[in-house]
Formats: structure tokens, C-alpha cells, sequence
């Protein structure tokens, strides 16, 4: 026993260091996975108080641009409205349509803290719980994908952007015949260049071919836009291209972004629990 | 000034330049300025070691909670106050420090700061981008990210040191 505390004596001082150590690895290892307290991120009342200040000191520093792409994409929707249309065929019935039915619905919200220069970024979102907000949500903007709700809190939520190591979206890279489907990833080195996995070398890749969302998982609808691919490169000794892509949305200067609800989701997973697991 | 009042003011200053400025600017070239080791660096030579990695450990934690990067700060700074009485040891006088200076390069001297500092500050940002970037194949990458942002966290560790000084001597 004597020795034991003559021990505990002497290395105290790395006992301790040891003990914190292993508090904040754990805290870094178990959050990048699954977020438990929401006082451990910057959903807290505190942080969210310093960084909504912070947001109305720098919200405005894009303010003409962000405006500009907001009256571009009013014009794009406003050019599809039927009633600034001329009509050129005259004299027939309207039907009120049921071949159609929604299936996605968004929200809209306002990103109050990014970051864009770490392995892995998380936004924080102005929206949360009260407004429907859910974990497991995609969330995109006008020019692209952005990410998925990592948190919900009751009235801000942390978003796990496509900037992260491990988030793998569903893509695929569209060309004129076929689809080639993929999972995005991010190295790391610059938020404008995205990668994309598991994509076989037996067919050619235009450069600047468009990729989008596949919408498999229910989570991004199929067809919003990803990015283009800007390098192509045989992986050696592996049937794979390594392909880069070009992000279509420019994440350093993100403000407005939407976040997608799908009504049908829980239909979908209810199907597919069905599935017979195999052992 | 008490020593006491005068860190807790250093602390709240120091943390949330480095949560609310340092960390949104975005330079480039994996470049990440960072000023929270300089708070630990000034800390006065008498603090003992427990205590001070009691206070790394908040001081991270109050930036990791502001930032979102889950006990990244916290870990790399519990690091360098455990190693910094181990360096000062290494690198001081003979007949110990001399309890009314403090470990600034004007009190200590440039040569003194700039190992001492340096060192910690590399360990410091290193640890800090091998556990973040957490690949081998990507050494190299860590290697550029800890050389770039560790000369320019320097550089401006020195800037910030020459405000608090020129601040004392025109009392």
C-alpha cells in the first residue's frame, strides 16, 4: 500500500496529464461520430449568444453577392411560372393535376457560424426542433449540396458539411448515356475540391461532366446539383478512377441555405426494414 | 495589478480573439493561426504543474465548445503545459528564474523566447494537426499545415507581445 501512494506520488503529474488526455481524446472521438450533449457544442445558450453577435458584426461582408444570386434564382423560377408565359395554345381545358404529388419540402434557414479550413467542418443553422428539424436531414443551398443535420437543439441545429472525413453522399456523375454512381468525399486540402469514390475505370469521364445527388437514401432528392469533375486519374493497381470534382457552391461565403424534409422517408425505411437480414 | 486578475482578464481576452477571430479567418494553404498557447507560455513561472494543466484544460474546452472541434484545443493544450515546465527546466539559468519576471522575450530575452516558445508551439501544433488530419499517408500534409501555421502563430505571438509591453511602460 505504501508503495502504491509513494507511486501515485511520485507520477501524479502524469496521472494527471493522463487523465485529461484521455478526457478530451474521448470527448474528440465519441462527438465526431454521435453528438450526445448538446452543452459540448456550440448549440448551448452561450455560444450561440457570442456567435449570433459575432453573426450580426459579419453577416453583411457578402451581402451584394448573396443578393445578386438571390435575384438570379428568382428570375430562373419566375421564368417557369405559367402565368408570365405566353400561351400558345388557346381554347383548352386546365385539369388540375394529380400525376403529381410532393414529396420534398424545405426549409429555409441562415447559417451563424462555419468554418471551412479544419478536417472536419460543422455550420450552425439559425433553424432547430421547433421548426421541424430532424438529425439525418440534408441540407443545400442554391448552388449545391451543403451536408446533413449532425444535432438538432430546439433552435439551432450543427450541420456535418460534406467538408468532413467521413460523411459519404450519395452522387453520381451524369454523362450523356449512363450514370455512374458514387460516394463523395473530402481530402482535407481545399474547400473547392470534393472527391468521389468507387467509380469503375471501364467507361471514359468527360472532364467537367455534371455530378448530382442520386437520391437513393431519401435523404437529397435526385438531380441537385454537386459539382463537375475537373481531374480524372487511373488508381494503380485497382479497376478505379480517382476522380475530383469542382464544388459547385462556394462554401467559404455561405449564408442562406435550405434544409430538406422528405414526407415520404418513413415510408421508405419502413419498406426497407423489411428486407430479410441475412446471417 | 494582482497576477490573478490580470490572467482570468488574459484568459477571457485570449480565448475568445482565438474562438470568434482567429478560427473564421480563413487564409489559405491550411494556414490556422493560433494565440492560445501564448496565454499558456505567459503564465507565471511559479504555477505548478497540476494547475496549469487544469487551466489548459478549460481554456480548451471554452474554445472547442465556441468552435465545434470536440476536444481538439483541449488535448493539444493539456500537451504543452505538461511539457512547459519540463523546457523551462531544460532551458533555464542555473540559479532558477527570477520570480518577479515573467516568460516574455523582453523579460527573458529573444533567444530564450524564441526556443522556448518554438518548441512548444511546434509540439503544440503538431499533436494538433496529426490527432485533426489523423492519416498516415498524409504526413507530409500535416508536416506543411504545422510549419506554415507555426511560423506565422509565431510571428504573431511576438506582435501580441510587444502590445502588452509597450501598454506597461507607459504606465
Amino acid at each position: 500500500m505504501r508503495n502504491l501512494i509513494a507511486f501515485l506520488q511520485r507520477f501524479r503529474i502524469f496521472l494527471v496529464f493522463a487523465v485529461l488526455q484521455f478526457l478530451a481524446l474521448l470527448w474528440y472521438t465519441t462527438f465526431l461520430s454521435f453528438p450526445r450533449n448538446q452543452y459540448l457544442t456550440t448549440n448551448n445558450n452561450i455560444a450561440i449568444q457570442l456567435l449570433e453577435w459575432e453573426h450580426d458584426l459579419t453577416k453583411h461582408f457578402n451581402l451584394s453577392k448573396n443578393n445578386t444570386d438571390l435575384q438570379w434564382e428568382n428570375i430562373y423560377w419566375r421564368k417557369r411560372q405559367p402565368k408570365f408565359m405566353y400561351q400558345l395554345s388557346r381554347g383548352k381545358v386546365k385539369i388540375s393535376d394529380t400525376l403529381y404529388e410532393q414529396q420534398y419540402t424545405y426549409i429555409p434557414a441562415e447559417v451563424i457560424n462555419s468554418s471551412i479550413n479544419r478536417r472536419n467542418n460543422y455550420f450552425t443553422l439559425n433553424v432547430g426542433t421547433a421548426q421541424g428539424i430532424k438529425r439525418g436531414m440534408g441540407v443545400f443551398c442554391q448552388q449545391g449540396v451543403v451536408g446533413i443535420i449532425h444535432y438538432a437543439s430546439e433552435h439551432y441545429s450543427l450541420v456535418k458539411t460534406v467538408l468532413t472525413k467521413d460523411i459519404n453522399i450519395d452522387v453520381s456523375i451524369r454523362m450523356k448515356k449512363t450514370d455512374l454512381p458514387g460516394l463523395l468525399k473530402w481530402d482535407g486540402r481545399d474547400p473547392r475540391y470534393g472527391m468521389i469514390t468507387g467509380i469503375n475505370n471501364d467507361l471514359r469521364i468527360k472532364k467537367w461532366s455534371t455530378v448530382e445527388t442520386r437520391g437513393g437514401s431519401g435523404i437529397f432528392p435526385k438531380g441537385l446539383p454537386v459539382g463537375k469533375v475537373s481531374f480524372t486519374e487511373p488508381i494503380e493497381g485497382q479497376a478505379l478512377w480517382k476522380v475530383e470534382i469542382r464544388f459547385a457552391a462556394d462554401y467559404r461565403r455561405l449564408q442562406r441555405v435550405y434544409v430538406i424534409k422528405n414526407l415520404h422517408l418513413a415510408e421508405q425505411t419502413a419498406l426497407e426494414a423489411r428486407i430479410p437480414e441475412e446471417d | 495589478m494582482n497576477v490573478v486578475y490580470k490572467h482570468t482578464i488574459r484568459f477571457v481576452i485570449f480565448a475568445f480573439l482565438q474562438a470568434l477571430v482567429f478560427n473564421q479567418l480563413n487564409i489559405g494553404f491550411g494556414i490556422h493561426l493560433m494565440i492560445q498557447p501564448l496565454f499558456i507560455m505567459l503564465l507565471p513561472f511559479e504555477l505548478a504543474v497540476i494547475p496549469m494543466m487544469g487551466i489548459a484544460f478549460l481554456m480548451g474546452l471554452v474554445i472547442d465548445i465556441v468552435s465545434n472541434t470536440y476536444g481538439l484545443n483541449t488535448s493539444s493544450l493539456v500537451l504543452m503545459a505538461y511539457l512547459r515546465p519540463i523546457l523551462f527546466k531544460f532551458y533555464g539559468p542555473r540559479e532558477g528564474y527570477d520570480p518577479l519576471k515573467e516568460p516574455t522575450s523582453q523579460d527573458m530575452g529573444a533567444n530564450w523566447f524564441t526556443v522556448v516558445y518554438g518548441i512548444l508551439l511546434g509540439l503544440h501544433t503538431f499533436w494538433f494537426f496529426l490527432l485533426e488530419i489523423f492519416e498516415l499517408g498524409r504526413i507530409g500534409f500535416i508536416f506543411q499545415k504545422t510549419i506554415f501555421s507555426g511560423v506565422l502563430s509565431f510571428l504573431l505571438a511576438l506582435l501580441i507581445q510587444s502590445f502588452i509591453l509597450n501598454s506597461k511602460q507607459k504606465k
